[in-house]
């Protein structure tokens, strides 16, 4: 009696005649005509896109968020209050010769 | 498969159909539109052969920039023929229902006939014909798409393992461990037939 891997490799190779044998089926005529329509339908091929095109969609796909954020930026810097700021700047400007560290960290 | 390089006649085709003269196109399927019906029809049932192969050239004209002219047209065309076929078994296995039946009566006593010592010069030529399709189409149905691939590619058509890479796209590793494995499950099927038929139940 022959072992289990020679019974299979006299199967395999009966299969793989089989699947050879696939080759031989006539399937007919592709009809190009009908492939060449669907691709008249399909229009001609586009060049490829250059750097700045390939990122043009995302612009103005984000345009909006943008736009949004540069208003909520503008509302923000309004509402924070710059007098500190402003003072320090003022007493710099006024007052150098007497400026001590101890005025600067309100002392 | 064709190693040569890219026939000029082809790149000028090629030149033309990007430069916009879409019925150009007509000359390269009209010259490989039988080179592509003999690798899909090796891969796909019968009744779909026809339709994959339109899909194979529909998607070449898509993917036409791709080709840089560095291989033979044949050759990147056989590529997206191999790779079609690939992911038409992938959608098909997608929605297939999980197979559990055994083989038939009839088939199991094929396998049986076809492996034993008797069998005769005139069985193995009458063999060939119906039974050896349709227990390769039931053994095929039972693996993955990455299996049947691999193992259509590198045991049925002997293609070498750095072929089956180039034309499924994947790497030399892959492709060796999925080709053992393929085998192992294709084994394990057979085998199990074949004892199923012994233990007679």
């Amino acid at each position: 009696m022959k072992s289990l891997e020679e019974e299979y490799e006299k199967l395999k190779g009966i299969l793989a005649r089989a699947y050879q044998e696939r080759e031989k089926i006539e399937v007919g005529d592709l009809r190009p005509e009908g492939v060449m329509q669907r691709i008249r339908k399909l229009g001609a091929i586009q060049p490829t896109p250059t750097f700045p095109e390939m990122f043009e969609p995302f612009v103005w796909r984000l345009a909006p968020v943008v736009s949004l954020l540069i208003v909520g930026l503008i509302v923000v810097l309004l509402a924070i209050d710059f007098t500190p700021g402003h003072d320090v700047f003022q007493l710099l400007m006024n007052g150098r010769e007497e400026l001590t560290l101890a005025q600067l960290f309100g002392g | 498969m064709n190693n040569g390089s890219c026939d000029p006649g082809d790149s000028e085709i090629v030149h033309q159909v990007l430069a916009g003269n879409v019925n150009a196109f007509e000359h390269l399927l009209k010259k490989y539109q039988n080179y592509v019906l003999g690798i899909v029809r090796k891969h796909m049932p019968y009744d779909q052969v026809r339709d994959v192969t339109q899909d194979v050239f529909i998607r070449a004209y898509q993917s036409l920039r791709t080709f840089k002219g560095d291989s033979s047209f044949e050759q990147w065309l056989s590529t997206i023929a191999v790779r079609t076929c690939y992911d038409f078994w992938r959608k098909r296995y997608k929605s297939r229902e999980l197979l559990m039946s055994s083989l038939s009566e009839k088939h199991q006593r094929w396998l049986e006939e076809a492996i034993s010592d008797k069998a005769t010069q005139s069985f193995r030529e009458r063999g060939l014909q119906k039974e050896a399709k349709e227990i390769l189409d039931w053994a095929l149905e039972r693996l993955s798409a990455e299996d049947r691939m691999v193992l259509e590619l590198v045991y049925l058509e002997g293609h070498s393992v750095k072929e089956t890479a180039s034309l499924l796209g994947w790497s030399t590793a892959n492709v060796k461990v999925r080709s053992f494995r393929s085998r192992k499950k294709l084994n394990k099927l057979l085998s199990k037939q074949i004892g199923h038929k012994r233990s007679g139940t």
